[in-house]
């Protein structure tokens, strides 16, 4: 009785259908990307080379070197194109200027008692995070794909070694940054605010 | 039984889910992964391939790095079988095909024709990658000795370990391809290829055949692209 309530008080938070379709095709396009690099790194780990750590067949995809390049080669337009996509609709739209954090988030986080505001900050904070993350996945990997074509990517890391442990971090990096995500929207809008980004 | 039963549902649940998982990985982790990856490759490689062949600048040398940046211990031995042990002495290369004026030489020969060398990024398609010195004759400078014809597009290697690869002609006629026989300032060891080999920093290292006895201009590939494209590998393979 208390929840059907609720619902009638607050309506269910809405997404724009952009929105939605962005962060289902991002979700696929990342565990695409991520399970095929993870393949091709274990053709030569970057730490430790070829007396490294591999990674078990669980996280892989393609099934060897060459199909791992397969799908990371072919996803890679799939995670690009819709990040692409996403950042024109924002920019058009200008919704760029209230759906990621501001300074008014970092006051908040600074100044606020309001714990609720606290968590909402850190959650903007968090997801606005990992589109740096994913632009810093693409321009690693486009200076490792085509390093004769683009040397200043490599020169811009310092090394190759260098750019292929930035390449790899965005891994760890973007599975940290998603769990904080998806449990900071829990936390401000219960499954209620996870569903309405999803359908 | 009563109480049992809840229980025993939700174990079948719990199969349910389980075998729905492993029915998953089996389709991407398995072997029907292999058949799925080549789908996936078949809708993909042409659109990659045209992608990076507009990328690719065919007359433009890739920035080179000072004797400094050389990583001597980074260049890794790869090969598929034997390294075989050829007389420079009695070694030719034979370049024919499509040209009209097909052509067997000597190291001597070879070594009379303009030295170019460069320092480089030699880049493996398992990820590593190491910076060498590589030294030798311009693969274009032996290209115009044969006088291609129109026709010819592609080019193959042969190997004297049976290693075979086929490139396109853009990048062969690359400034900073070369039928190398220096490796670091040092005559070329055996193991990187010697007494010939192909060096380039426009394309990945299994493209670059080690012990090339044979260049071949061609019209059109032929069903066979190299040992590695035969096996899955992508035939492109640009830097």
């Amino acid at each position: 009785m208390t929840s059907t309530s609720a619902k009638r008080s607050r309506p269910a938070p809405k997404q724009a259908i952009q929105a939605k379709l962005f962060h289902s095709l991002n979700i696929i396009g990342l565990i695409l990307m991520t399970t095929s690099g993870l393949q091709i790194y274990n053709a030569n780990p970057v730490f430790g080379g070829r007396g490294g750590w591999p990674f078990p067949d669980l996280f892989l995809l393609g099934g060897g070197l060459a199909n791992g390049r397969h799908w990371h080669f072919a996803a890679m337009w799939l995670f690009s194109l819709n990040l692409l996509g996403y950042g024109v609709y924002i920019l058009l739209t200008r919704r760029w200027k209230q759906r990621f954090a501001s300074s008014a988030d970092l006051k908040a986080l600074k100044a606020s008692q309001n714990e609720k505001r606290k968590t909402y900050a850190w959650h903007r904070l968090v997801y606005t995070a990992i589109i740096p993350i994913l632009l810093l996945a693409i321009l690693s990997g486009m200076g490792m794909y085509k390093p004769a074509q683009f040397p200043w990517i490599v020169d811009l890391f310092g090394s190759w070694q260098a750019l292929r442990v930035v390449h790899f971090i965005t891994v760890p990096t973007v599975v940290v940054f998603s769990l904080a995500h998806s449990l900071l929207g829990l936390k401000v809008g219960t499954m209620r605010l996870v569903r309405s980004i999803f359908w | 039984m009563d109480l049992l039963q809840p229980r025993h549902r939700l174990l079948r649940r719990r199969f349910l889910q389980l075998s729905g998982l492993s029915g998953i990985s089996l389709v991407l982790g398995g072997c029907g992964s292999n058949l799925f990856a080549e789908t996936v490759n078949d809708a993909f490689e042409p659109l990659n391939q045209r992608v990076e062949t507009l990328l690719f600048k065919p007359q433009t040398p890739v920035p080179e790095f000072p004797p400094s940046a050389i990583e001597p211990e980074a260049l890794l031995i790869n090969s598929f079988g034997e390294t075989p042990r050829l007389n420079p002495a009695t070694f030719r290369l034979v370049i024919d095909g499509e040209v009209n004026n097909p052509l067997s030489l000597s190291m001597d020969e070879i070594r009379r024709m303009p030295l170019t060398s460069m320092i480089i990024r030699h880049v493996c398609v398992e990820g590593w990658a190491a910076i060498v010195q590589w030294g030798g004759v311009r693969l274009r400078d032996l290209v115009q000795l044969v006088q291609p014809k129109n026709s010819a597009r592609y080019v193959y290697f042969q190997s004297a370990d049976g290693y075979s690869e086929s490139w396109d002609l853009d990048s062969v006629l690359h400034p900073q391809t070369l039928m190398a026989y220096q490796k670091n300032d040092r005559p070329l060891p055996v193991d990187n290829g010697a007494p010939l080999r192909l060096a380039s920093p426009v394309k990945l290292g299994y493209k670059q055949s080690k012990w090339v006895t044979r260049i071949t201009l061609v019209n059109e590939l032929m069903p066979s692209k190299g040992y590695w494209e035969d096996r899955g590998y992508e035939w492109y393979a640009g830097l």
